[in-house]
């Protein structure tokens, strides 16, 4: 190790090079390789969302919604007021329209699956880019405990634990008067916590990824937009889509509280020993 | 050390005698007059120089070092450091039956799902009350009747999903810390 390498550079070279003797023989390389994937990742999540709209996912009804769009296009034009759909733009989205195959309801078209991915796949994609641009040194060692032997499972366990004391503060908050505008601040922690927690298992999924596939080297934030759109294609899944999302929050929750947020140190009372 | 007069003329064995603690510094740091008649006989001694060089040479130096006696504990320390990641990743594991078990009876004492949503519902009612309160538009909420068991079960539930974060946390550090020392076991 040379003087001016610090013991965290070594760290991640030792890293890399065990990735580099994990990585399979002969994987996919090439310029293009990464173009291709996410453009491959954002067209199976448009067939996903398709699929869950046309299979309006029964149980999970509204809930199932949120997660792709409305189901059922715009409302007939004969309802109309003549002369108001001068502003009408869903006319290519009508023209594409087709009945479900699969449960009797309204008129539905390819365009709605593109449209959960323009919206929520998008400002999933942001948000993610958007939090490990701002915290990358905390992304990296979240995800470095990610990727741990037992990392996954130490967070998914580690956020039901979070999630059931939140739940459990909440109430208690809800028997007092003076905390009881606490309830919103911890509520938007907790989200804010868990975006956070997704974001690293974006950026996980992205490098697990790169490594299993054995894709080329390529900047962090396009791993993580693959990883980004892989927690996208799994929460648009129909049936089991908004159950898998409702996981990877409730791991991303795990993960950032058991790493504090992605802290170096973890979690430490040394400094409350003087 | 004892005082010399400067410029002495030092024996071979003198200086052999010397050596180290002139090599260390220590000699010049508290006699400087004998550091440097050490100095001047060693440029003028070809057997001392080649001791002298060999002082100096990290591989001499370094066999100089006298291995470090391992401490006492350490086998029990490496078990220790061992053993209660299996005790904690059980103990990880075994939390969430507790914790099931509270969640189970609060639901049930609450009349099930229902119960939650109404007492959700009845945190958003109250919150949009103290809102018009703080802009002088309504009286304070009043504070709701709490009942003794749904108290002392969401405190257990708060307190064993807490100590659940806990074990969690260290089970990773232990991990992580077991690694670290066995990489920087590898570099040594």
């Amino acid at each position: 190790m040379s003087e001016e390498q610090s013991p965290r550079d070594a760290e991640a070279d030792a890293h890399a090079a065990r990735n580099d003797t994990d990585r399979p023989r002969g994987g996919w390389r090439g310029r293009w390789v990464w173009p291709v994937v996410i453009a491959a990742l954002a067209v199976l999540g448009v067939l996903l969302a398709l699929a869950n709209i046309a299979l309006n996912s029964p149980w999970l009804g509204p809930l199932s919604e949120a997660v792709v769009g409305p189901a059922v296009i715009a409302s007939p034009l004969h309802n109309r007021l003549p002369g108001s759909d001068r502003f009408e733009r869903t006319r290519p989205i009508q023209s594409f329209a087709f009945r479900s195959p699969f449960r009797p309801i309204g008129l539905i078209s390819p365009l709605q699956g593109l449209r959960a991915l323009l919206t929520n796949g998008a400002a999933l994609i942001l948000v993610a880019l958007a939090v490990l641009i701002v915290f990358p040194d905390r992304a990296r060692g979240a995800v470095e405990r990610l990727e741990d032997r037992r990392g996954p499972e130490i967070a998914l366990v580690a956020g039901v634990a979070t999630l059931l004391l939140t739940l459990a503060a909440l109430l208690l908050l809800r028997f007092t008067l003076i905390f009881l505008v606490l309830i919103p601040v911890l509520i938007a922690i907790a989200l804010a916590v868990a975006i956070f927690g997704i974001a690293c298992i974006a950026l996980a999924f992205g490098r697990l990824m790169q490594h299993r596939l054995g894709l080329g080297a390529t900047h962090p934030l396009v791993a993580s937009l693959a990883g980004a759109l892989i927690v996208f294609d799994l929460a648009v899944i129909p049936y089991a889509g908004l159950v898998a999302l409702a996981a990877l929050a409730v791991a991303g929750l795990g993960i950032a509280v058991v790493t504090r947020f992605g802290s170096e140190t973890g979690w430490s009372f040394a400094g409350l020993k003087w | 050390m004892s005082e010399m007069r400067p410029g002495r003329p030092l024996t071979c064995a003198r200086v052999r005698v010397l050596m180290e603690a002139y090599v260390d510094g220590d000699l010049a740091a508290a006699d400087s007059s004998m550091a440097e008649s050490v100095r001047t006989h060693v440029s003028t001694c070809d057997d001392c120089r080649r001791q002298h060089d060999q002082a100096v040479s990290l591989p001499y130096r370094l066999k100089a070092l006298r291995s470090p006696i391992p401490p006492a504990a350490l086998v029990q320390g490496v078990m220790d450091a061992i053993r209660p990641t299996r005790t904690a990743s059980r103990r990880a594991w075994a939390l969430l039956v507790p914790e099931g078990l509270l969640v189970a009876f609060i639901v049930w004492y609450l009349s099930g799902l229902d119960g939650l949503a109404s007492a959700a519902s009845g945190t958003v009612t109250d919150l949009q009350v103290l809102l018009n309160w703080g802009v002088g538009g309504a009286d304070l909420p009043s504070v709701p009747v709490a009942d003794v068991f749904l108290l002392i079960a969401l405190i257990a539930l708060a307190i064993t999903a807490a100590y659940h974060l806990a074990v969690l946390s260290r089970l990773g550090d232990r991990t992580d810390s077991a690694q670290q020392s066995f990489r920087g076991h590898r570099r040594t």
